[in-house]
């Protein structure tokens, strides 16, 4: 049983981490600022998401479990907002968008 | 419940199974503390925010499971759309603006949707003005949930919406 426990834990671990790396990896290659925030997010969510999943399979049903839980729910309400905050900080200060289509919806709005 | 009755029960508590050592005591005055405080920011934001915290009745609650699962599945689906893109040889993107309606009906309810929406990789808020969202994506296939409003309606389910 805690083999099977300790298999599965490692497998959301290491399908965490290669999702950090494949964030990290997005963050070099696109080309652009509002692009690679895109990245960025992969790690917040598929990676952090995933190692705190594997990490409750070792906690079992605990206050360890509960506290990552949390963790999870507090890095789901921080990530965004921090991306949101960088980003709008970005376009209100001017940096522009590449876009494939410029000049159609929102593009006008300040 | 008067103030002597809930002196008498805290004392027969802390008589019977309170804190022993210093250390203890410390650790139950600083939670105190902490609580107190939290208890005052939570007003003072609430105030400031117009007293618009209605979102989260009883039955939300009931409703959050269902939620759970569909943003779970929203953004491991576009965590793998958004991890193909990284990882084609040549990158290939079609960034796109757009205007989105934002229908819920609490403010928390339009940041949650705009929360969702960030935190899908491959789509982005960039603004969140008159209902409407300002959602910055990487492609087509990335803001399709969002366009076709499913996202919106996961919110505005969990809200107690008409849907």
């Amino acid at each position: 049983m805690n083999g099977a426990l300790d298999i599965v834990t490692a497998v959301l671990l290491i399908a965490g981490g290669l999702f950090c790396v494949v964030g990290g990896i997005g963050l070099h290659r696109f080309s652009e600022f509002y692009q690679r925030t895109h990245a960025a997010s992969v790690t917040d969510t598929a990676g952090a998401g995933l190692m705190l999943l594997g990490l409750m399979f070792q906690g079992g049903l605990s206050m360890v479990t509960l506290k990552l839980v949390l963790v999870l729910a507090f890095l789901f309400f921080s990530s965004p907002a921090i991306a949101h905050a960088l980003v709008k900080a970005a376009h209100g200060h001017g940096l522009a968008l590449e876009l494939d289509d410029p000049g159609r919806d929102g593009d006008a709005a300040g | 419940m008067r103030p002597g009755v809930l002196a008498l029960l805290a004392a027969v508590w802390l008589s019977l199974s309170g804190p022993y050592t210093v250390h203890e005591w410390l650790i139950l005055v600083f939670g105190l503390v902490s609580v107190g405080f939290v208890w005052r920011l939570y007003l003072a934001l609430d105030r400031a925010a117009g007293g618009d915290s209605e979102f989260f009745r009883a039955s939300s609650w009931l409703r959050l499971p269902r939620f759970l699962v569909a943003f779970a599945l929203k953004v491991a689906a576009a965590n793998l759309h958004t991890t193909k893109l990284i990882l084609t040889p040549r990158i290939d993107l079609h960034p796109r603006l757009r205007r989105v309606p934002a229908s819920q009906k609490t403010s928390f309810g339009q940041v949650l949707y705009a929360n969702f929406i960030t935190l899908t990789p491959g789509t982005i808020t960039l603004d969140l003005r008159d209902d409407e969202l300002l959602v910055y994506a990487l492609d087509a296939e990335s803001e399709a949930d969002v366009v076709d409003g499913s996202m919106d309606r996961d919110v505005l389910r969990l809200e107690g919406g008409s849907d």
